[in-house]
C-alpha cells in the first residue's frame, strides 16, 4: 500500500493506494497516528484503494476517535463500491463522515 | 464439473497479499464476479489473519491449507490449520454495529464479515486439525 500526502492550507489530504489489510495496516496506523494530534483537519481519499479488511477499519476507527477527541475533523471520500459495502456492513456509514468526491470533502471541511 | 485448487500458506502476515493474488487468479480463471472475489477474499483474509495472529504461540512455522472447490453455482473453501482446538464461530462475541463513534469498540468485525458475506460457515475438529468450511453461492459464470 502507498500513502501520499498533500497540504491545502490547514487541511491534510491523504491518499491511499492499493490494499489496506492486516499486512499493511501497521504501516497505516503508524502514519495516521502522527496526523491526529492537535485539532487536525484531515481528508482521506480512497479513490485508489482497492481493498480494505477489518484490520484497516480498526485503524480508521481508532483515528476517527482520536480526531473527535481533539475536536478535529476527519472526512473520507471517493470510496469504491466494494469498499463502501464493507463500511456499510460494519455500520461505519453512520459514524464516519463520507463524501462522494474530494471536492465535496473539501467543501465539507468549510461547512 | 468441479474445479478445485489447493493452496498452502504459512503463519506469516506477508501471506495475506498472496491469498489475495490466488483468489483473484482463481476468480479470473473461472469468470467469477468482482464482487464475489472480493467477498471470498475478505472472508478468507479475516480467518487467515486470525490464525496467523493468534493460533500459534510456539514461534514455529506452521502450514495452513486452503482447499477451493467450485461447482456451477457454489464456491466452497476449506481452511485447515494445526493449531489448538478452536472454533472461532463459537468464541466470537457479536459485533457491535451501532452507537456513536465514541461508543463503538475497536475490533470484532472480522468474523462478522465472515458470517455476513458467506452463505454458510461451519467448524469441525478433524484429528489434529481445525477445519473451517465456508460456502458462498456464486452468480452464474461464463467459463463453467
Amino acid at each position: 500500500m502507498d500513502i501520499s500526502e498533500t497540504q491545502q492550507n490547514d487541511i491534510t489530504l491523504v491518499s491511499l493506494t492499493g490494499r489496506l489489510d492486516s499486512s499493511t495496516s501497521a504501516q497505516f496506523e503508524q502514519y495516521i497516528l502522527t496526523k491526529v494530534g492537535g485539532q487536525p483537519r484531515l481528508i482521506i481519499n480512497f479513490s485508489d484503494l482497492d481493498y480494505i479488511s477489518s484490520a484497516g477499519l480498526r485503524v480508521l476507527l481508532l483515528a476517527a476517535k482520536k480526531v473527535k477527541q481533539g475536536n478535529g475533523r476527519l472526512i473520507l471520500c471517493t470510496l469504491k463500491e466494494h469498499i463502501r459495502e464493507v463500511f456499510e456492513i460494519s455500520g461505519f456509514l453512520s459514524i464516519l463522515d463520507i463524501r462522494p468526491s474530494e471536492a465535496d470533502a473539501l467543501a465539507g471541511m468549510e461547512a | 464439473m468441479e474445479h478445485v485448487r489447493d493452496l498452502n500458506f504459512t503463519n506469516d502476515l506477508a501471506e495475506i497479499p498472496r491469498l489475495a493474488e490466488a483468489i483473484k487468479a482463481f476468480g479470473e480463471q473461472y469468470d467469477l464476479s468482482v464482487s464475489d472475489v472480493y467477498k471470498v477474499n475478505l472472508a478468507l483474509d479475516e480467518l487467515l489473519t486470525n490464525l496467523i495472529s493468534y493460533a500459534y504461540s510456539d514461534g514455529q512455522q506452521h502450514l495452513i491449507r486452503l482447499h477451493l472447490s467450485l461447482v456451477p453455482d457454489r464456491l466452497t473453501a476449506v481452511l485447515i490449520d494445526d493449531g489448538a482446538p478452536f472454533d472461532p464461530l463459537a468464541e466470537a462475541k457479536p459485533a457491535v454495529l451501532d452507537g456513536s463513534l465514541e461508543e463503538r469498540p475497536i475490533g470484532g468485525l472480522g468474523l462478522h464479515f465472515v458470517r455476513t458475506l458467506m452463505d454458510a460457515v461451519s467448524y469441525q475438529r478433524v484429528g489434529p486439525y481445525n477445519q473451517l468450511t465456508l460456502v458462498k453461492s456464486i452468480a452464474a459464470q461464463g467459463a463453467i
